[in-house]
């Protein structure tokens, strides 16, 4: 799992925001229109992609993408 | 006159007693008078309900309603009954795209197939008395979508055509189903439901509501009436409560 990766599959679930506007540092409530539909896409992916479960409250205390990514490879250690 | 808005020598089941609106029916159809045989997961839950439960002669048993084994030996267990509650249920928000066969089955495994099978079985077992009522968890949202929430919206629309084929089959005997839609309680789904808006606010949500969020009392009260004889005219049918928030929409 790299971080690019996973910035290039949020990149590519978020159709409304162009290429390349996602860096490591960016915080995900600061990406164009979040809201609801975004965290639980976020939740769902993590599902499908990497087959970790990411609840709620752990979305809620990431910042950035660097941060969720760090959960995930946490996770993905544990399994 | 007597009233007929009590539950006094009815023996009445409530599914999904360990919490939430489950518990509080229990606790407010025993209040009533009923004799109430409950059942949840959760041990230590439902005997914390157990134990708030009023008067006498009521019957615990911790049951995974969705297995085929533990299902039957329950039903064999139990009292004969005058009402059912089904609330046993979840909400599990997926997105539409991201839906798989395992979503599907949890979240329709216990609010379409528990309520279903678990029927069936009382029926077969002889447990369900003529004129016994039948109450079953709907919502409000079975109309009204929200981010996430095809799969329970769905289950939930499911179970409302159920209630209705069941109440059509069984009309000769005196038996009636009715269903609840209850918009937002609070309740710990409730609270799961807000894990799912995510970057929104949650304090948004009360203000939909003229009559505030609801509460579990306020649904209990709407069972007792159905699981009662005072609605022993009422079947087939679904009671949208929702604290006025459908009133208000095309002004919103």
């Amino acid at each position: 799992m790299d971080i690019n990766e996973l910035i290039q599959k949020l990149e590519g679930e978020f159709e409304d925001i162009p290429k390349g506007a996602l860096t490591p540092s960016t915080k995900i409530t600061d990406i164009q229109g979040w809201g609801s539909m975004h965290a639980l896409i976020v939740i769902a992916l993590m599902d499908a992609e990497y087959g970790i479960t990411v609840k709620g409250d752990e979305l809620r205390s990431v910042q950035s993408i660097q941060d969720l990514f760090d959960l995930a490879k946490k996770k993905q250690a544990a399994l | 006159m007597e009233t007929p808005f009590h539950l006094n020598n009815k023996t009445i089941l409530v599914t999904g007693a360990s919490s939430g609106i489950g518990r509080q029916i229990a606790i407010s159809c025993s209040t009533m008078g009923a004799k109430m045989v409950i059942t949840g997961r959760d041990k230590t839950r439902l005997s914390e309900t157990f134990s708030q439960l009023k008067g006498e002669e009521h019957f615990q048993m911790t049951c995974d309603l969705l297995k085929d084994d533990e299902r039957i030996k329950f039903c064999e267990a139990i009292p004969v009954l005058d009402g059912v509650v089904h609330c046993a249920g979840i909400v599990a928000p997926v997105p539409t795209k991201y839906i798989e066969e395992k979503h599907i089955r949890q979240v329709m495994g216990s609010n379409f197939e528990i309520p279903i099978l678990l029927t069936g079985r009382l029926m077969r077992s002889k447990k369900i008395k003529d004129k016994a009522s039948f109450v079953f968890m709907s919502s409000i949202s079975s109309h009204f979508p929200y981010n996430g929430g095809s799969l329970y919206t769905a289950s939930k629309a499911a179970i409302e055509a159920y209630s209705k084929n069941l109440a059509f089959e069984n009309y000769t005997k005196g038996i009636r189903s009715n269903c609840l839609a209850p918009a937002m309680v609070e309740t710990p789904i409730y609270e799961k439901t807000k894990e799912g808006m995510y970057g929104v606010d949650p304090e948004k949500y009360p203000s939909l509501y003229p009559l505030g969020i609801g509460k579990p009392e306020d649904v209990a009260n709407a069972a007792i009436f159905l699981l009662s004889d005072a609605s022993k005219w009422i079947t087939g049918t679904n009671i949208l409560m929702d604290g006025g928030y459908s009133l208000t929409l095309l002004v919103k």
